[in-house]
């Protein structure tokens, strides 16, 4: 069973990139984000942290916490699960 | 699998203290030709930069090279540093405005957050400082991080906390560093000519081919919505640089991404020609000694 907040994510993901080639329902949840899987360079890394704190009211506090949130959709879920307001998450 | 030895800049690790020292106490006459005869040394061992350097000059001056402009490039390159040291001696060393630096200017003396585009040319890393000189502004650098950076190092320890670095080789701590920075109101001072390390590239015209140069700084200038401002600083003397500067790029509310990247191609390509003029007339002076950007086939345009 898909989850939703992965699910949003990679929507998200694809619109704040503009990912012309790529769906939501191509990114595994267990892909690396940056470099491999969807290729994505420092510079996208840095608009989805950006979109990413203002989407869901968090705060990535450290270059440590940035690698950890952006290793994959996966980890990117746990970490807003465990750091955003429950009410900004989708049901 | 052979182990990639870590980036650092050309001479012994010592050097700069060296020459710090010398500075203190040897009189320029005296001072001066030790440093051509150092400089001299330094080329017969560094076979690498000498050819980057020849293929450069080749290009800006329009002929082959002889072993006096290849010494006059590595010179200017050590007179440049000279500057940089005296700085951190205490020296002092002041900026003028050059042609077409009037946006330059205003945003100096009125602030408010920037991204600063600059080169491997002249003086330009001391941009940073006289920017770091002005109470009211702080500045991050986003440079790569050598071996033995210790010029650097000095420099922000003597403009104080008006100074901070993003290493770009460190792409973790880049990213958190580069949005941290982005959070305040500080410039992001940045380099747009070497390839390593640029994330985002495009071709432009330069030196007579069309050849790649970086265009992070406009797509950054997207993200942050912040206005973009290139410049170089070209020696005038030991305590002096002229500061040439293109005219503010800024965003337009709604307008459309591929049209305000189209407009950012031709803010770069104009300060670009803008650039070569100056070469042309200062050819020692754009540190090339790593490979150049190479060029990527088709006819370029004459500068206008």
């Amino acid at each position: 069973m898909s989850d939703p907040l992965s699910d949003h994510l990679k929507r998200l993901i694809v619109e704040t990139l503009r990912l012309e080639d790529v769906k939501p329902e191509d990114i595994q949840d267990d892909a690396p984000l940056i470099g491999s899987g969807l290729a994505l360079d420092s510079i996208d890394a840095v608009e989805l942290v950006l979109k990413f704190e203002k989407e869901f009211g968090i705060k990535i506090r450290s270059s440590e916490e940035a690698r950890q949130a952006l290793a994959s959709v996966s980890s990117l879920a746990a970490f807003i699960r465990q750091h955003a307001d429950p009410s900004r998450l989708p049901a | 699998m052979q182990a990639s030895r870590p980036a650092r800049n050309p001479g012994p690790s010592w050097g700069y203290r060296f020459l710090r020292g010398c500075d203190r106490v040897l009189p320029e006459a005296v001072f001066r030709p030790v440093r051509g005869i150092g400089t001299a040394i330094a080329m017969v061992w560094m076979p690498e930069q000498r050819r980057h350097s020849r293929d450069y000059l080749a290009l800006v001056l329009g002929r082959r090279p002889g072993w006096r402009d290849i010494w006059r490039h590595f010179f200017a390159f050590e007179e440049a540093l000279m500057v940089k040291l005296r700085v951190i001696n205490g020296r002092p060393h002041r900026t003028v405005y050059g042609a077409g630096a009037e946006d330059f200017r205003a945003w100096l003396e009125g602030g408010g957050p920037v991204l600063l585009g600059t080169f491997h040319v002249g003086v330009s890393d001391l941009l940073g400082c006289q920017i770091g000189g002005y109470e009211a502004q702080q500045v991050y650098v986003v440079r790569r991080r050598v071996g033995n950076s210790h010029d650097i190092d000095k420099l922000a320890e003597r403009f104080g906390g008006r100074l901070h670095f993003v290493w770009v080789n460190e792409p973790g701590e880049m990213i958190f560093a580069l949005k941290e920075a982005a959070a305040t109101q500080a410039a992001i001072a940045m380099q747009c000519d070497r390839m390593e390390f640029a994330a985002r590239t495009e071709e432009f015209e330069f030196l007579g081919a069309r050849r790649r140069f970086p265009f992070t700084i406009y797509h950054l200038a997207l993200i942050f919505g912040r206005p973009v401002l290139l410049s170089v600083g070209l020696p005038d003397g030991r305590e002096l640089a002229v500061l040439h500067a293109s005219p503010r790029f800024d965003l337009r509310p709604g307008e459309p991404r591929g049209q305000t990247l189209e407009r950012a191609r031709a803010h770069f390509q104009a300060f670009l020609f803008q650039l070569e003029e100056l070469l042309v007339r200062h050819p020692y002076l754009w540190f090339n000694f790593t490979r150049m950007n190479p060029p990527v086939g088709g006819p370029a345009a004459t500068p206008t």
